[in-house]
This record gives structure tokens, sequence and C-alpha cells, in this order.
């Protein structure tokens, strides 16, 4: 899910990029944000770090006493994207192995499709690998399909999130555009 | 997996700070994305090497995945659905999947049958089932005849 949230965080400006009048200071304060936000990616509570929409409020300024940067607590709001247990998502197929199949769905890459939750189906060797089923269409490589998210997990340090899908449930699976 | 055993989305169990936050369509969040690469490409010539992995992946799926493209309809498909106090959650999923009938759209957001029994106990006349799907067909049909008219 794409989430609009309103976050607090603190900008660390290099004295250089200080400006006695106010408009400078405000751009270098939001294009430092710019930047941390960028390489943040994502975080294990708001998820992945989209775009920044708007600055709400800049707070006092502090100084470090060391380097003489200026601290600034800032808030603004952002779209971010997370995904949640038992949401039920569309993603696209990008990866099948013999064992199931990996989607990408938003920013995130690693969504994992066990054979053993996808009922009726069955693995065959082609040029391309695919899962026949009897019932549904098949799902191969670039097919949209519709699942339940049945676990999540946050890598600290590659800064992803991984999911585990399932196509058990009505209206679920491979979705015709 | 989850670091919270209780999160489950089905049940709208995902967390206060999530259940109040503003959720958004995917074709909302289209226009946003698009909105800002377009101001991007008046300001740079490789705007693609401007933006985040995260917003290019993002931009990418939101393009594919939005049912409605036009910002009027986009508008009018949460101006509709806001009707029938939905959570934030619950308005985005159905927004995002628009499930076609009454059954699929309680296999993709289950929660919304909790609501609907919900507002059943509040009423002095006890409304039967029947009655709620009356409710969820209307909010599918008013959502069909926008990407009509789209």
């Amino acid at each position: 899910m794409f989430l609009k949230v309103k976050l607090p965080w603190n900008v660390v400006i290099p004295a250089e990029n200080l400006d006695p009048k106010g408009l400078i200071l405000q751009r270098s304060i939001v294009l430092h944000l710019l930047d941390d936000f960028a390489c943040r990616k994502a975080t294990k509570d708001l998820g992945y770090f989209l775009a920044v929409m708007t600055l709400e409020s800049i707070g006092e300024g502090k100084v470090r006493q060391n380097t003489g940067e200026v601290l600034f607590p800032v808030v603004f709001s952002g779209i971010t994207f997370k995904i949640f247990r038992g949401e039920i998502l569309e993603g696209t197929v990008h990866k099948i192995l013999k064992h199931g199949v990996f989607l990408r769905c938003g920013p995130i890459e690693n969504i994992y499709l066990s054979c053993t939750k996808m009922p009726d189906y069955r693995y065959m060797q082609a040029e391309s690998p695919v899962f026949l089923s009897d019932k549904h269409p098949k799902i191969e490589k670039d097919v949209v399909v519709r699942f339940i998210v049945i676990g999540t997990k946050w890598l600290e340090a590659e800064r992803e999130f991984q999911a585990l899908v399932s196509l058990e449930g009505d209206f679920l699976g491979p979705v015709s555009e | 997996m989850s670091g919270e055993e209780e999160e489950n989305a089905a049940e709208l169990k995902i967390g206060d700070e999530f259940l109040k936050a503003k959720c958004l369509m995917n074709c909302e969040v289209a226009l946003i994305l698009e909105h800002k690469y377009e101001q991007l490409q008046k300001t740079s010539d490789d705007p693609m090497n401007q933006v985040s992995q995260v917003f290019e992946k993002s931009l990418q799926y939101v393009k594919r995945f939005s049912r409605y493209k036009n910002p009027d309809a986009v508008r009018q498909v949460r101006e509709i659905l806001s009707r029938y106090q939905l959570a934030e959650f619950e308005l985005c999923v159905l927004g995002n999947l628009c499930p076609e009938t009454v059954e699929e759209a309680i296999a993709m957001v289950p929660s919304i049958k909790y609501f609907y029994s919900i507002i059943k106990c509040g009423h002095p006349h006890t409304r039967g089932r029947a009655h709620d799907d009356e409710a969820i067909e209307k909010m599918l049909n008013d959502l069909s005849l926008i990407k009509k008219f789209e």
C-alpha cells in the first residue's frame, strides 16, 4: 500500500551553505532532504521512500560545536510504500524457478510465491519455464498475478523488504489485463 | 516472519499509525509521481538519472497498475468511495483492484463485512446481509460508471 506520511527529519547543512537570506537556506534544506531521503531508501516502520511532497515546517537550527554544521529539525510529508501481511496486491512475474516464482510489486522485487502456495499448478520445463494448471491461466514471465501476502521480512543490512505470498483464496491468481 | 504477530490487513489489523495514515491509490500515486517526473524533465537532460531506484520502479508499477488514468476520474473514485465510511486502507484496496462483484469485493477486503455488521448492530431495525451486499453492490456500480465514462 502506498502511504502519505508526515515525517520528522534532521537535516544537517554545512556552514558554507548557510546564507543570511532565508531563501537560499530553505533551498539547501530541501536539497539535502531530497538527497537524504533517496539514500535512506526504506525503513522497517514506514517502508520504501518514494518522494517528498511538501516541507511542512523547519525548526530552529542548532550549531554543531565541532564542525560548524547546523542541524535543522524539519517536518515534511512524503509518499512511502509498505507491504502488510493479509494485504491483497497485484504484481508481475519476473523469474520462474522450479520451486516457485518471484514477483515484482511497487519497489519490491523479492516477492516469493512458492509452488506449495499455488494450488493446482505444476512446473513445466520448456524453453522458458512455466507453471501450468488445468483450471487457471498459465503463470509465466511478465504475467500479472493477484496474491495475498502471508509474511513479510525486513532485511536491515540491505534495507529491503521480502515477502512471501500465496494464491490460496478466492479471486487470486493470474489477471488478464 | 513479521515482527508484529498480530498484523493482518484482512482484518484491518495494521497498527494504529497506519490505520490513521492516509493511504493512496495506485492511480493517485501515478499522478503525483508523473508530475514530479515532468518537473524534473524541465530542469534536467537525463531525468531518470536524477531519481532513486525506488522512485523509478514505483513509477513503472503505478503506471501499469492504475485502473483510472484521467485526473478527474481519479478524484471521483476517491469521492465516491469516501461516501461509504471505509477505512483509508479499504478504500485504496477497492480503488486499486476494482472488484466486479460483491463476492470479489468481500474476498479482496474481508474487513468490509465486519464494518457493515457494526452498522447493522447500531440500527434499531436489524439489517440483514442482503442489505449489506446491496450497499457494496451500489458502490461497485458507481465505480464501474466512472470507468465507463472516463
